[in-house]
């Protein structure tokens, strides 16, 4: 259980340098308006700022209250409002609505603008026609990367999905090359670059553009990190869309974890309160069983919990000095230990109650039917009588989509039928989620006499236009084949079992979905690392219909070290799963790699669906 | 020794004053210096002549030459005057030429006579004409002052940033002051102006006094009717004057303290007069030039004189006078400290004897031992050698500041820690110096004057060489020659845009720190936009490209370079320009053709102009998306039902012309239950609208109006498997068992019974689960045996049909103390299977 890491295996970077850099900036700009100061804050910065910085540092540099940034008049009475926002229209109109209605009741404020990450133009532009550009003043938090874990860090940016992948807005892509650049400028260079997917392909030109106009900050410096790899998204939306059996995963899809830490309601703590807990590599127990199989969980636990008490019950036979020295020493350990201990044995039942309530096992059978390919009618039955039963919209959806990319898109009569079917149970606006999907390629209908040239020679004609995102709008043109039965049987996706999976010791990256499936995005990432590059994978590339967008950039760097270039930087444009996460530690742990985490968000198949669901405002 | 000292000239008891040659000037003159308008460009620049033929009143039979020559009397240009009468020539701090007309026109050259602008004075001058104008220097740039025949001054600080500030007229000047200049105080120009004895400072910002009280130098001697000539020294802070009783009179320039006041018995007005000091010295003295005679004057009652034999002009310079005739160019200078300790007769100073010992040693005499224990005993070594080294760089000659550098460099043999730095610096400065000084170059700087200003002089090779010699970092030296260079190659209109374009291209490459597009905003700048364009090509940051290509109304290209940069924001920007400057339908034609735009665009309206939206898609024929448009504004803007429906029709007619059937019927479905609900509301109450279709039936059956929802789910053609799930889990939720069961005898189950075996246990009522139990199918048996807790049924039912994944089910269903009977059946079952 718990597979240690090898000895050998390279340590990694201390991240925790990125968030004293933004801590710092922070703290300037707050003391840029100096005096007393009230604080709006928006919603979803809240939780990246705690990481960063207490109420307590923000009272030191005189922050006196703190409000959500929410459609409602301010109490304030300070005389200075400072806000921090993500750089988004709607509090664009919200701040100008406030400075409005004190112009209108003759009172002037200071007032205080902080975008995190970045501003945007359209920003101020919308400020400037609401007439207050001038009263307010606006400044950059360029804070991009907060390191969730030791090997896990998250721009938190969980719009950059839809914006760029439905909506094909690129305005991201900067924020994120500027934050590969900040990497590069703080852990050296990258030697070995390697990327799939157009976002993925523009995020490195952007990066390397910025590079190269400031260069000399980089150079010469010894590479910490020895390889990048950059992948988009909806290179596997698939891995994404399964659900999760691993720990954490099953822990995200189940509680919802947010910016690292987890919510665990009462059915969890056995109290009647919630509980805030930070799941990260400090929490012991956590650690241990994050990346386990969710039927080792238990067993795990138990397991610990009598080692726990035999540790107790050292206390019986011992004289004065040593219960001293047992009280002094272990004792806040092992109460801390069992703390944490009762809580994710809380939470595994709690998982376990919700799980059986909704079949899982029907659920996951049906999944995994999908994925090899099987019992297609029963599958889509099942789905049918998932959406009869209004079971629940978001898993309708995944299910739908699921069916769809694993079949190329789904034969016109179900096509028509299940969302039909969809639209009775869940409300006719998901006729726009349908339309989101489809353009996404998520969802799409099978079009008949199709074929794969026929669309490959649509795709080429698209790639050879100069003009960067052609692709984009193309995707409402185009439904993109997934391939992914093809891509399946050419990865070798679908292990051959035979007998029991032992899921206890697991052989390949499959165990994180049971042993019936390798994360299609793990695999490739596997693949290009052992043969440093994309040779001998044109085909797959050519159905993952990324023909032109594989990359590959190796920089010959005497200097980095051979720990280094065991160290692996994974960069996940559109957000990544914790099965994922999962997956690529264990290969870690086979191989004697390490594998770091940037993503844009964490997320799982709930969040992507509601990312392209719509809602009535 | 003695030989070296021989030019030097004491000046009272502390300074000495020497002038040597630079040049034999080059130049061949045909016209007297005296029959020229001259200018010098200080720091060691350019000389400018323009023969003038307006002053004689000789007819013009030929159109005067203007003429540019280095400080050796190199030509650099020369081109034929076809403008109007020049009162005054001069120079700007950027080495630009500045010639001032007669009607107030200033006219602007290049160092190599290529014109660059004009402008003019003001109306005020044109109508006066211009009487005098000089041109002067400050901190701020270079400026013009002008005296019209008005007696009127005009004024401008900085010709880079032309701004005219007319002077208030000083009462009772009935004619032109005998003498003026400009002055710096409190950071602005003034002119301060000599009437008779008096002398006026107008200061055009003070309201209360406008023109000061007339001002006396204080302690100038009686007698005193008018002032002849006037100077102020490089740095302002000085002022001479020099007055009819031919006495000079020295004070600061605020006319606050007196300095000193020599008497120079020639009351003559001289040609010139000039301050002559040097940056940190104590000693002040001017250099005052009549036709025959140059004379130094300072605090000391005897002045040095010289004889000109040839017409002269004094150029002031930082730190001395050059002094140039139609054959030579001298400079005039005090003697810096370090050489005047060092060469002064029988000087005992710690550099003099370190000299001397070198010489010795050269000499292989002993003596030159006995010199070095002299310094050392003093313990005066470093002071020596740092002597020597500085007075190095005073000198003009080779020769004389090698030998001063190799006792410099003797001395230090004999010093543990002397950093090498000063030593080797002197050395690079020197050879740059004397590279520049070289007559083909023509520019005599002296140390102190030199901060580097070859650039301006189109001498990119060496400037370049020298950049590199010194090691200055690349983006500060090379980078910005080059640059200069090809800022000045972009200018020359005979070479095609193509030609242009590559040379730069090929000389610049990539090298850091060059801006292609500075050198494209010149060309622009010069008219030719499509070399601009062609430039801008080679700028490797696109986001760089785009203001200049706004600025040339190339937005469309600006358009495209802006996507290429990836940069949102610059993207956006320049929509916004493009929105400003086509019409709409141009506008959105543009967008259309540039995706990224379009979805940049796009998403702004969506959150800040709905209405452009709308326009966008119905611009794009896009009825796809103009049905989502108004699918949306159905339940997001729209509140009246009516509106709503409206809002709808117009989305399904869009989805119709889209081809898109599915949608459109859906949404006439949705048409459809949004009437019928609001019928629903307002005959049952309660709240129906915005259900869901399937939400809607439910609540009827819940409350209780089983026809309507049997209507309805006709009416919708709601699929049976629905209908039942829905019928059931509303049944249950009301615990109408009774219904539950009537209804599942209605007809067989689409769904099978086991749902409701499901459901009964949900609400725990296991007697009604039981009923359906017994009709579940055989292959679900077992399933609801199980539901029901009827571990041992099931285990029958699974040993009858021999299945083994089903028995292992009810198997794990077994819990040990009541089914432990039905364990052992089932394990015997299964071993019995196993046999067979």
């Amino acid at each position: 259980m718990a597979f240690p890491h090898r000895p050998d295996a390279p340590e990694l970077p201390d991240f925790s340098m990125l968030k004293r850099l933004a801590r710092d900036q922070l703290i300037y700009l707050l003391e840029q308006l100096p005096g007393k100061k009230d604080l709006f804050i928006e919603a979803d910065l809240m939780s990246p700022l705690d990481r960063i910085a207490n109420v307590s540092i923000l009272k030191q540099h005189e922050v006196d209250k703190l409000y959500k940034v929410e459609n409602k008049p301010a109490l304030s009475s300070s005389e200075q409002l400072c806000f921090l926002v993500r750089p988004r229209i709607k509090n664009m109109r919200y701040i100008a609505s406030l400075v409005n209605a004190d112009k209108m009741a003759g009172r002037t404020r200071k007032y205080k603008v902080i975008f995190s990450p970045q501003k945007f133009y359209a920003c101020e532009m919308v400020l400037e026609e609401e007439g207050v550009y001038g009263d307010v003043s606006c400044d950059e938090w360029a804070f991009s990367l907060l390191p969730l874990d030791v090997d896990l860090l998250s721009m938190e940016l969980p719009e950059f999905f839809r914006d760029y992948f439905l909506e094909g807005d690129q305005r991201w892509i900067n924020t994120l090359a500027q934050a590969l650049h900040l990497l590069s400028t703080l852990y050296g260079p990258f030697p070995n670059c390697y990327g799939i997917g157009r976002c993925a392909k523009m995020s490195y030109e952007l990066w390397k553009r910025l590079e190269e106009e400031e260069d000399g900050e980089t150079k010469g410096r010894r590479p910490e990190i020895g390889h990048i790899f950059l992948l988009d998204r909806d290179v596997d939306f698939v891995t994404a869309l399964c659900s999760q059996v691993v720990y954490e995963g099953l822990v995200d899809d189940t509680f919802r974890i947010k910016c690292g830490s987890v919510d665990f309601g009462p059915e969890v703590t056995s109290s009647d309160k919630s509980l805030k807990v930070l799941l990260n590599a400090e929490d012991k127990v956590f650690n241990e069983i994050r990346n386990e199989h969710f039927s080792n969980v238990f067993g795990f636990l138990s397991q610990k919990a009598r080692n726990l008490q035999a540790q107790y019950d050292r206390r019986r036979g011992m004289d004065i000095k040593q219960m001293k020295n047992f009280v002094s020493q272990e004792l806040k350990g092992l109460k801390q230990e069992h703390r944490l201990l009762s809580l994710h044995i809380g939470a595994c039942e709690s998982i376990m109650k919700k799980k059986t309530k909704q079949d899982f096992q029907e659920l996951i059978k049906t999944e995994h039917a999908l994925l090899e390919g099987f019992n297609i009618r029963e599958s889509t039955n099942y789905i049918e009588e998932h959406i009869d039963r209004q079971v629940s919209p978001i898993e309708s959806l995944r299910l739908m989509c699921l069916l769809s990319i694993t079949e190329n898109g789904l034969i016109p009569k179900d096509y028509r039928s299940l969302k039909t079917q969809y639209l009775q149970s869940y409300g006719p606006e998901h006729l726009l989620t349908f339309f989101n999907l489809r353009r996404a390629g998520l969802l799409t209908e099978q079009a008949p006499g199709d074929t794969l040239t026929a669309v490959e020679s649509k795709v080429s004609k698209l790639v050879t236009d100069k003009a960067a995102g052609k692709i984009t709008d193309a995707f409402s043109s185009l439904a993109k084949r997934s391939n992914f039965r093809a891509i399946s049987k050419k990865l070798n996706l679908i292990p051959r079992v035979d007998g029991e999976y032992d899921l206890k010791v697991p052989r390949d990256m499959a165990y994180v979905f049971s042993g019936a499936y390798v994360p299609l995005s793990c695999r490739i990432i596997e693949q290009v690392l052992e043969r440093r590059g994309w040779q001998g994978l044109d085909e797959v590339v050519r159905l993952l219909n990324c023909s032109e967008l594989a990359f590959t950039d190796m920089t010959k760097d005497d200097k980095a070290s051979s720990e280094s270039l065991r160290l692996i930087l994974v960069v996940f444009l559109g957000g990544c799963t914790f099965s994922e996460i999962s997956a690529l530690r264990f290969l870690g742990r086979e191989k004697g790699y390490r594998f770091i985490f940037l993503t844009t968000a964490v997320t799982n198949s709930a969040r992507l669906m509601e990312a392209m669901s719509e809602v009535k405002a | 020794m003695d030989c070296y000292t021989a030019n030097w000239n004491p000046l009272g008891d502390s300074a000495f004053y020497r002038k040597y040659e630079l040049y034999s000037m080059d130049w061949d003159l045909k016209e007297e210096l005296r029959d020229c308008l001259v200018a010098a460009a200080p720091y060691g620049g350019p000389i400018a002549l323009l023969r003038n033929p307006w002053r004689k009143e000789k007819p013009a039979s030929a159109r005067p030459v203007l003429e540019i020559y280095s400080a050796s009397g190199v030509p650099l240009a020369s081109l034929l005057w076809k403008s109007g009468p020049v009162v005054s020539l001069g120079w700007s701090a950027e080495e630009e030429l500045l010639c001032v007309q007669e009607d107030g026109v200033v006219l602007v050259y290049g160092l190599h006579g290529d014109f660059r602008r004009h402008f003019s004075m003001g109306n005020e001058v044109l109508q006066n004409r211009v009487l005098d104008a000089r041109i002067f220097h400050t901190e701020f740039g270079s400026g013009v002052a002008i005296l019209t025949g008005a007696h009127r001054f005009t004024l401008s600080a900085n010709v880079g940033d032309l701004k005219l500030r007319r002077m208030p007229e000083v009462p009772g000047l009935q004619s032109a002051p005998s003498c003026w200049t400009t002055v710096c105080q409190d950071r602005v120009a003034h002119i301060l102006l000599a009437v008779g004895p008096d002398l006026y400072l107008p200061r055009p910002f003070c309201l209360v006094f406008p023109l000061a009280l007339p001002q006396t130098p204080p302690g100038l001697a009686p007698g005193v009717s008018s002032f002849l000539q006037m100077a102020v020294s490089f740095t302002y802070r000085h002022l001479a004057l020099f007055t009819d009783t031919g006495y000079i009179w020295m004070g600061t320039a605020s006319l606050k303290e007196k300095l000193c006041e020599f008497n120079c018995n020639i009351r003559a007005p001289p040609k010139q007069m000039v301050w002559c000091s040097r940056p940190r010295s104590k000693e002040r003295a001017v250099v005052v030039a009549w036709e025959r005679r140059l004379m130094v004057v300072g605090d000391a009652p005897e002045s040095i004189q010289f004889v000109l034999d040839e017409d002269s002009y004094l150029v002031p310079e930082l730190d001395g006078v050059r002094v140039f005739s139609r054959s030579t160019h001298e400079f005039l200078h005090e003697v810096p400290v370090a050489s005047e300790e060092i060469f002064k007769i029988a000087s005992m100073a710690p550099g003099a004897l370190l000299l001397e010992a070198q010489k010795e040693y050269e000499k292989e005499s002993q003596k030159a031992d006995e010199y070095l224990r002299e310094i050392q005993e003093l313990g005066q070594l470093p002071q020596a050698v740092q002597q020597c080294i500085e007075a190095a760089g005073h000198e003009h000659w080779p020769d004389m500041q090698k030998s001063l550098l190799r006792a410099a460099s003797f001395g230090k043999c004999f010093l543990d820690r002397f950093p090498p730095d000063s030593f080797v610096r002197m050395c690079q400065d020197l050879r740059v110096l004397n590279a520049i000084r070289d007559y083909h170059i023509g520019i005599p700087l002296t140390y102190s004057q030199y901060p580097q200003v070859l650039v301006l002089r189109r001498l990119y090779p060496l400037a370049i060489q020298i950049c590199e010699y010194l090691r200055l970092p690349e983006v500060q030296g090379v980078s910005r020659i080059l640059a200069h260079w090809a800022c000045y190659k972009v200018q020359q209109k005979d070479v095609s845009d193509e030609d242009v374009a590559r040379a730069i291209n090929q000389k610049l490459g990539d090298t850091p720190g060059v801006s292609y597009s500075d050198i494209a905003a010149r060309a622009y700048g010069c008219g030719r936009t499509e070399l601009a364009i062609k430039l801008l090509e080679y700028e490797p940051r696109s986001g760089e490209q785009v203001p200049l290509l706004l600025k040339m109304k190339r937005s469309k290209l600006a358009l495209s370079k802006a996507i290429e940069s990836g940069d949102t924001d610059l993207v956006f920007t320049v929509l916004l320009h493009l929105k400003n400057e086509l019409n709409r339908g141009d506008f959105f034609m543009t967008l259309r053709n540039q995706p990224m735009a379009l979805s940049l665009y796009r998403q702004f309206c969506k959150h800040q102009e709905l209405e452009t939206l709308k326009d966008l898609y119905n611009q794009d024929d896009n009825h796809q998306e103009l049905g989502s448009f108004h699918i949306r504004a159905s339940y997001a803007a729209e509140e009246r039902i009516e509106g709503r429906v409206a809002a709808l029709q117009t989305a399904a007619d869009a989805f119709y012309k889209a081809k898109n059937e599915f949608a459109a019927k859906a949404t006439e479905d949705q048409m459809r239950l949004l009437r019928l609900q609001r019928r629903l509301e307002d005959e049952l109450g309660g709240q129906f609208l915005d259900l869901s279709l399937h939400d809607t039936v439910t609540t009827l059956i819940l409350s209780g109006q089983n026809k309507r929802a049997e209507q309805l789910a006709r009416d919708f053609r709601i699929p049976d498997k629905r209908l039942w799930w829905l019928k059931l889990t509303a049944l249950a939720d009301l615990e109408d068992w009774e219904e539950l069961e009537k209804f599942s005898k209605s007809k067989k189950s689409p769904i099978g019974y086991l749902p409701f075996v499901e459901i009964c246990m949900k609400q725990h009522n296991k007697y009604e689960a039981k009923k359906y139990a017994s009709r579940v199918g055989p292959e679900q048996k077992v399933k609801a045996l199980l539901l029901v807790g009827d571990v041992a049924q099931a285990a029958d039912v699974a040993i009858e049909h021999r299945n083994e994944a089903e028995m292992s089910l009810v198997l794990s269903h077994c819990t040990g103390s009541t089914d432990g009977a039905t364990a052992d059946k089932i394990q015997r079952a299964r071993a019995q299977a196993q046999k067979k």
